[in-house]
């Protein structure tokens, strides 16, 4: 997961298993609310990847991913923030 | 339309059940996710940005009425209320939750419709003209062999696991309609002396190495199509690339080898199928044909009349086509709405089209690749009223192959391949030129537009080809001129740097100038002037500055 990561800080999202939906890891776990992602310095990337592994394996998360931010905790990637905001159109 | 037959049902209600209890065992951790997703592709389900999306088989873009309201139905209650019609004449919905996709299967199983083999390296589904058996300018109706080789595609254990997906489009006409030389086989339908048979190309694609099919073989016996197909399968299946996905699809071999020596190997394992278990009979083909006739239309004395109305006019103009049938016209429906994404069609939306096609139009349906909606047999003294219907729901847009008739990849919005967002820029455009007499003096121009190289929205063959890219965090388009999906194939030429998103707009306001102050008269279209002149007036015209 973290091979190609750039940046000191992140958050770390991922996909709900059942329904698709994205979620952020928070202070009391997965959540669906952005605001509560809580900001994981590069130092701490392994235990988080390895925190994921366990919530794969008990079939609550697909596809994990380390957001990169600023040290201000803004997003760096467009992909990112349109995972975060959704899509841009109007439909 | 083709009827499922007993078999047909009870296949697909198993394949339901199968899923049904694959999805079962990965959610109770039984099966990982590395040993699920080949599964779920091949039943249509990916992984996207923010959800998942199912995509749904449309055979060669053929629905009924009945279709089509089940369509909306599933909208409205697992999705969130549209659809998104695709590049292969498929629907995708991008919302649906794992644990509803099995319940979904299901009741499109009941309209006669699944989403299998519309993802994985397999064969995908066989694309066609949307004016197929309506249209004066064909040889042979080409949906009845679509079907033959839907059958035979199907489960076919030995191309399940091919080194990577394969398109087949088939057209009947010597107009292509069906971007046939843009397909890993395109089969063209073309008679000889008194008999009926195939021109096949192969090798075709776009991606990041585009191709334009070359022709294998100028004409394939009826007889003999399917065995033919199974020879160039086989041979591809065996020769074709797994250990590079990015040189895995057919036209890479078919590049490496030569066209040549690939139909070399082609006609040797022919000739060890030929006159085998894949020969088709006539008793066989003329059943297929059987779906496919025409329902009753009488001939009727009424031609199409332009009466005051102008936004009717402009609408019959662009619009409407001329049908085989003396009386009757056909209907393309827009989806390119000014302000919203190319292809989205919301549940209110497809239920009217519904309607309308079951009150007007026989309860067909046809989807095109361009990403629009045809409704196939209108009589002539209908126009009207189906137009007046059509515009009450935002359906009317007379846009059928003007500058805001994009063809558009869901981009960043949606897919999380994508490198930059390709619909915010079709929706510019349309925004841009969605005066009806601002488009009709620019006239037939083909912009396409992808949010990543792989050309999901057809970039290399727009007349205008727009590539979303990311340079330095930013998004920026590439933009390619010349492109041509139709029987005078080409690929685009790429015209020079990228652009930022915010000077996109006035490049191509740039090219057009180019295009007017070039064309000889109005009827000169963008692609003509272009072929005639060349790229460098308009290198010259976007980049110079001096």
């Amino acid at each position: 997961m973290a091979k190609k990561l750039k940046g000191d800080f992140f958050f770390l999202s991922a996909n709900d298993l059942k329904e698709g939906g994205m979620l952020f890891y928070g202070k009391n776990g997965w959540t669906s609310e952005f605001d509560e992602a809580i900001k994981i310095p590069r130092n701490e990337i392994e235990f988080y990847e390895d925190k994921c592994k366990i919530y794969e394996d008990n079939c609550i998360i697909i596809s994990p991913t380390f957001i990169e931010i600023d040290e201000n905790g803004d997003v760096l990637n467009l992909r990112d923030k349109i995972r975060i905001n959704g899509i841009t159109i109007e439909i | 339309m083709y009827k499922y037959s007993d078999k047909d049902k009870r296949i697909v209600k198993k394949r339901v059940e199968q899923f049904r209890f694959q999805v079962e065992r990965r959610l109770n951790g039984d099966l990982t996710e590395d040993e699920f997703k080949p599964l779920r592709l091949m039943n249509g389900l990916y992984l996207q940005l923010h959800a998942y999306m199912l995509r749904v088989a449309i055979p060669y873009g053929e629905l009924s009425s009945k279709q089509m309201y089940k369509l909306a139905d599933i909208a409205d209650k697992y999705d969130k209320g549209y659809g998104h019609f695709t590049t292969r004449q498929n629907i995708q919905f991008n919302w649906p939750k794992l644990t509803d996709v099995p319940q979904i299967l299901l009741d499109l199983s009941e309209v006669e419709m699944h989403a299998i083999q519309t993802s994985g390296n397999c064969i995908r589904n066989i694309s066609s003209d949307h004016f197929a058996g309506i249209c004066d300018d064909e040889v042979e109706d080409p949906r009845p062999w679509c079907e033959i080789i839907r059958k035979w595609s199907t489960f076919h254990p030995e191309f399940s696991f091919l080194p990577r997906k394969f398109k087949i489009a088939v057209t009947g006409s010597s107009v292509d309609r069906a971007a046939i030389k843009f397909h890993d086989i395109g089969l063209k339908i073309v008679k000889q002396k008194n008999d009926i048979g195939f021109e096949v190309f192969v090798g075709g694609g776009q991606g990041r190495s585009p191709y334009v099919a070359k022709q294998i073989n100028n004409f394939v016996k009826q007889k003999d199509l399917l065995n033919y197909l199974e020879a160039i399968l086989s041979t591809y299946n065996e020769l074709g690339r797994r250990d590079n996905i990015y040189k895995a699809r057919i036209k890479i071999l078919v590049h490496e080898l030569g066209i040549d020596k690939f139909k070399e190997l082609v006609e040797f394992n022919f000739l060890k199928f030929k006159d085998k278990r894949l020969d088709l009979g006539s008793k066989f083909i003329n059943q297929t044909k059987e779906f496919f006739n025409l329902p009753n239309l009488k001939i009727k004395q009424s031609s199409v009349s332009f009466p005051g109305d102008i936004d009717f006019n402009n609408w019959l103009m662009r619009n409407v086509v001329k049908h085989k049938i003396k009386g009757y016209s056909i209907v393309l429906i827009s989806l390119k709405q000014n302000g919203k994404p190319p292809g989205d069609a919301t549940s209110d939306q497809m239920r009217k089209i519904a309607a309308i096609s079951q009150e007007f139009s026989f309860s067909e349906i046809r989807v095109t690749h361009e990403q629009n909606l045809v409704l196939p047999h209108i009589e002539n003294s209908k126009l009207l009223e189906v137009w007046e219907q059509l515009k009450k729901s935002g359906l009317a847009t007379p846009n059928l192959g003007f500058i805001s008739d994009t063809i558009c990849c869901p981009g960043m919005d949606y897919c999380a391949l994508a490198t930059a967002r390709s619909i915010p820029i079709s929706n510019k455009i349309s925004e841009k030129y969605k005066n009806f007499n601002k488009q009709n003096d620019i006239g037939n121009l083909k912009i396409k537009i992808s949010g990543c190289i792989n050309a999901c929205g057809h970039h290399h063959v727009g007349n205008i080809g727009i590539l979303g890219l990311e340079r330095n965090g930013r998004e920026s388009y590439q933009l390619t001129l010349g492109g041509s999906a139709d029987e005078n194939a080409s690929i685009g030429e790429i015209l020079g740097p990228s652009f930022q998103e915010d000077k996109l707009m006035q490049a191509i306001e740039k090219i057009l100038i180019v295009y007017k102050e070039n064309r000889k008269n109005e009827n000169e279209d963008f692609l003509k002037v272009y072929r005639r002149i060349g790229i460098s007036p308009f290198k010259e015209g976007v980049y110079d500055n001096t």
